[in-house]
């Protein structure tokens, strides 16, 4: 999109000086409004039981089911409970998967003497064909099987199961739904060409340093130092930057206080401080000119459960002195003019990655989305604060661009629904991998990946 | 004319300083948009290339354009090397843009120079980082600080609490005093250099006050130590306060005793040390005190300007802390007449290092005027010490003889001396003028230390001695 626009002027920067060159201005935002209130937690309390979010998930999600499942098997069908359940008779059933997998990690496993387990390693995927999914709801719970994929699905769905119970007491399941699409959001987007800049993992403090003259070039392209131009005045078509995650690299996370001896560890820095400051540098470039969304990610000093809180201003001392930087929630959710944008830094999806034989992210972004909820995962493997009150990660209302960060490679697709729901689902890349960032366009739910390359001693690209 | 010139930079920066010139780094540089950097690498590069094609230039150029990977028109930003220029270009469908990167004199074999000739200048030039850029953002603007009275304020609210006290107490004089410390310690050593500035112009009414303070005498002091109390146990927390109340105790008969005094030594806080032993030695201690807390030490030429003018609040301000401890410990002794300001400084100067030795350990606690306080302590025990020319507090009697407890103190004292050299005669003056306080303040003290202080100095704190004095 930048291209077309750009390539009359691509070599005007190939001559002399010429006189006062121009400058643009950045296009101004038109309508902010944060949506993530309910991802942003107050005072925490962490002596509840997690039975409670799984109850009101289910509670929040039992009527879309419901409808759900009449439109799709017809009015009259028998919804039951578990407890009301007769042998041989056809009805529904809405309630909570729980996939039993052998191959989970379980802590009381480890530590379990009789077993003598030596820890198990971490292995990209957890699933194996013994595993075995049972539907729970408020009372009871009920072997599945049948026209159910069990390797697919990830414990904490809600879904909605047709078919009758068996002799033996399991459930033999004809055909299962989900939440589907949430209602559409009305749209308003913007007439002209609006960019928004997706990245995510820039990988702060890496050992490695190619990736730094690559993120030097993203910020660069962005504030309207690189390129002639052509390229210039399409840059400054960016409203937001929103960088989802990972700022910093997992190697800040190694802590040799735990390992070392106190004497060789005492006056050594955490990694993470020197990437906190170069972070606060990049920051700093870029909020002077456009406005950045900084999510928190896997890697990131902030809490480890879901929701993550905003990373702390006093972090960032130079790039929080100005009104354009905004610490957020992950996940975000905010609507940029008029367009509704919602995701996460990638814990939820890979989460469900290790736990189902879904192996693409998109296809897991597009599956969380038609399961109603972002994160079913949490909490049972995935970190997860204990609600009570209602389910944040519930979605309620359709939005126009879902996205989510520290995928391994750039992919989108832009889902249409039967209600007239148009997203756009986005996985955004790994940056410090991938060198690559997405670039939305907010008039017509397109997105282009801009890469960034620069030569190395090897390379010949 | 003007155009030569910068071609004659970027000759300079290339061929005489051997550096890589990226467009960013020109144009912080020589202060022009990035455009117009861009623009001049490129034309010097075609005027030398022009003149003597052996030129020994390496150019770095970037393009940008779509390219179609795998399945997708991807938008591509790269920087090349020139010889891969023509093969780049070739590659993407359509070209956005193309221009000079950088210009050197050696090959470069990877791009970490140029990261890091762009680190270099955008991190002398952060406050300004867009300031020659192509875009402007009018949302960009600081916020403004409303933080920065936040800070203070945590640290102001204790004082606060003074406040109330202060303008009782303005009959005493405290209430310079207490508007005095609020600033000094909600911003900790910047604060003093403020206060001190500060200070000066509060000397006039200080001293009009404190010859005030003096008619009410006694009295009115006594009126103020238990509000005192109640403050410095905000202060101070309950550890802190039983330790200082112990402490204060061998301060209370020298308080007593210098009550009297008072009444001249506060008449003129700027006279000379020799007049009053007591008052103008810790007027000079208080004010090296407050100067070593500036972290100055040549600025001892100008304490003995600042002596006279911020003496009265510096000993005032030190009296105050020590009045609070005095009147701490003022239940575990018999209750003196509370101490004036005046009667505060008399109180000879080993109680002070004794106060403020043993208000170190629970100064911790305390916000950043009591690390104030703590260093200031430091100090002064110090400078005792070297004042003292060793006189050593065990052999006062109380029992305790370290000899190895004296040698810190005595490289100590003899880094204080030589630092002592240097500043100008009337800080000098003191020293002669501490001995007799001190002298006193060992006499005194060793048969009225109750078991609480001895429980107290046998912390092992190297200072410890001193506060047997």
């Amino acid at each position: 999109m930048f291209a077309e626009q750009a390539a009359p002027t691509a070599q005007g920067l190939l001559a002399p000086p010429s006189a006062e060159p121009p400058t643009f201005p950045r296009v101004a935002v038109s309508g902010y409004s944060d949506c993530s209130q309910p991802f942003q937690l107050g005072e925490r309390s962490f002596a509840r039981q997690y039975a409670h979010i799984y109850a009101v998930r289910l509670a929040s999600m039992r009527p879309s089911l419901e409808r759900r499942a009449r439109s799709r098997w017809g009015n009259d069908i028998a919804v039951r409970r578990l407890s009301e359940l007769q042998e041989g008779e056809e009805c529904c059933v809405v309630g909570t998967l729980f996939k039993a997998m052998q191959l989970q990690p379980s802590i009381l496993q480890e530590i379990s003497e009789e077993h003598n387990l030596v820890p198990q390693p971490p292995l990209p995927k957890y699933i194996q064909p013994s595993d075995e999914l049972m539907l729970e709801d408020e009372l009871q719970r009920i072997k599945l099987e049948g026209a159910i994929d069990v390797q697919r699905l990830v414990t904490g769905t809600i879904v909605a199961v047709y078919g009758r119970e068996q002799d033996d007491g399991r459930f033999l399941v004809k055909d299962h739904c989900f939440a589907d699409l949430p209602p559409p959001l009305p749209w308003s987007g913007p007439s002209s060409d609006r960019f928004v800049l997706l990245a995510s993992g820039l990988g702060l403090g890496s050992v490695s340093g190619e990736a730094l003259l690559s993120t030097q070039l993203l910020v660069d392209v962005v504030t309207g130092q690189l390129g002639a131009e052509g390229e210039q005045s399409c840059a400054a078509h960016i409203t937001r930057v929103i960088l989802a995650g990972n700022l910093l690299s997992q190697n800040t996370q190694s802590r040799d206080t735990l390992n070392k001896a106190k004497y060789l560890t005492k006056k050594t820095q955490a990694a993470s401080v020197e990437a906190v400051k170069m972070l606060d540098e990049i920051l700093l470039q870029l909020c002077t000119s456009v406005p950045v969304d900084v999510m928190p990610g896997e890697f990131d000093p902030t809490n480890y459960t879901l929701p993550q809180q905003p990373l702390h201003r006093c972090m960032l001392p130079l790039a929080s002195a100005y009104a354009t930087l905004r610490l957020v929630t992950n996940p975000y959710q905010a609507s940029l003019d008029g367009v509704r944008f919602l995701g996460t830094s990638g814990q939820n999806i890979s989460d469900i990655f290790k736990y189902s034989s879904m192996d693409d992210y998109l296809e897991i972004l597009e599956w969380t989305l038609l399961a109603g909820h972002i994160s079913p995962t949490a909490p049972d493997t995935l970190g997860c604060y204990p609600f009570y009150k209602s389910d944040p990660f519930i979605l309620t209302e359709c939005p126009h661009v879902y996205f989510c960060g520290n995928a391994p490679h750039f992919q989108s697709k832009l889902l249409q629904g039967k209600e007239g729901q148009r997203v756009l689902l986005v996985t955004v890349p790994d940056f410090s991998a991938t060198q690559t960032a997405c670039l939305v366009n907010l008039r017509d739910l397109s997105c282009q990946p801009i890469t960034f390359s620069s030569f190395g001693a090897d390379s010949e690209d | 004319m003007a155009d030569e010139l910068y071609l004659e930079n970027i000759d300079e920066f290339v061929t005489d300083h051997n550096r890589v010139v990226t467009y960013k780094w020109l144009s912080y540089t020589l202060g022009v948009h990035v455009n117009q950097a861009k623009q001049m690498l490129y034309d010097y590069v075609e005027r030398r290339r022009k003149e003597n094609s052996g030129a020994q230039l390496h150019v770095t150029y970037l393009v940008a354009g779509n390219l179609l990977q795998n399945g997708h028109v991807c938008h591509k930003v790269a920087v090349v090397r020139e010889d891969k220029l023509e093969a780049m270009k070739s590659k993407l469908s359509t070209i956005a843009s193309v221009h000079v990167y950088s210009i050197q004199k050696a090959l470069l074999k990877d791009s970490s120079p140029l990261y890091n000739t762009d680190y270099d200048i955008v991190k002398t030039n952060l406050q300004h980082c867009s300031k020659f850029s192509a875009i402007r953002c009018a949302a960009a603007v600081p916020r403004t600080p409303p933080d920065a009275p936040r800070a203070p304020a945590p640290a102001r609210s204790p004082q606060r609490q003074r406040d109330p006290d202060a303008t009782a107490g303005t009959v005493n004089g405290h209430g310079p005093r207490a508007a005095k410390p609020p600033p000094q310690q909600h911003k900790g050593i910047m604060g003093m250099f403020a206060a001190k500035a500060a200070a000066r112009p509060q000397d006039t009414p200080k001293e009009a006050k404190a010859e005030a303070k003096e008619a009410p005498g006694v009295s009115a002091a006594s009126s103020k130590p238990p509000t005192k109390n109640s403050i410095m146990n905000n202060f101070f927390g309950k550890a802190a306060m039983n330790k200082l109340k112990a402490n204060s105790m061998p301060e209370q008969p020298k308080e007593e005793k210098e009550v009297v005094k008072p009444s001249v030594a506060v008449a003129e806080p700027e006279s000379s040390p020799n007049t009053v032993a007591e008052k103008p030695g810790k007027k000079t201690e208080s004010d090296r005190i407050q100067q070593k807390d500036k972290k100055s030490k040549t600025k001892r030429a100008d304490r003995s300007d600042d002596e006279e003018e911020s003496d009265p609040e510096n000993v005032k301000k030190k009296r105050k802390r020590i009045k609070q401890l005095l009147s701490d410990s003022s239940d575990e002794e018999d209750v003196p007449p509370s101490p004036t300001p005046e009667e505060e400084r008399a109180p000879s100067p080993p109680p002070e290092p004794a106060l403020k030795t043993e208000l170190e350990p629970s100064s911790t606690e305390v916000s950043a005027g009591g690390r104030k306080r703590k260093r200031k302590r430091v100090l002064k025990s110090k400078m005792f010490i070297d004042e003292e020319e060793g006189c050593m507090a065990p052999t006062c009697g109380l029992g305790r003889c370290s000899s190895d407890l004296d040698e810190p103190r005595q490289t100590r004292m003899s880094n204080r001396k030589a630092q002592e050299q240097d500043s100008t005669a009337p800080p000098r003056a003191a020293p002669s003028a501490l001995e007799d306080p001190l002298g006193a303040g060992c006499r005194r003290g060793v048969p009225t230390a109750p078991a609480a202080l001895r429980r107290l100095l046998s912390d092992p704190s190297h200072r410890d001695p001193s506060t047997l004095r």
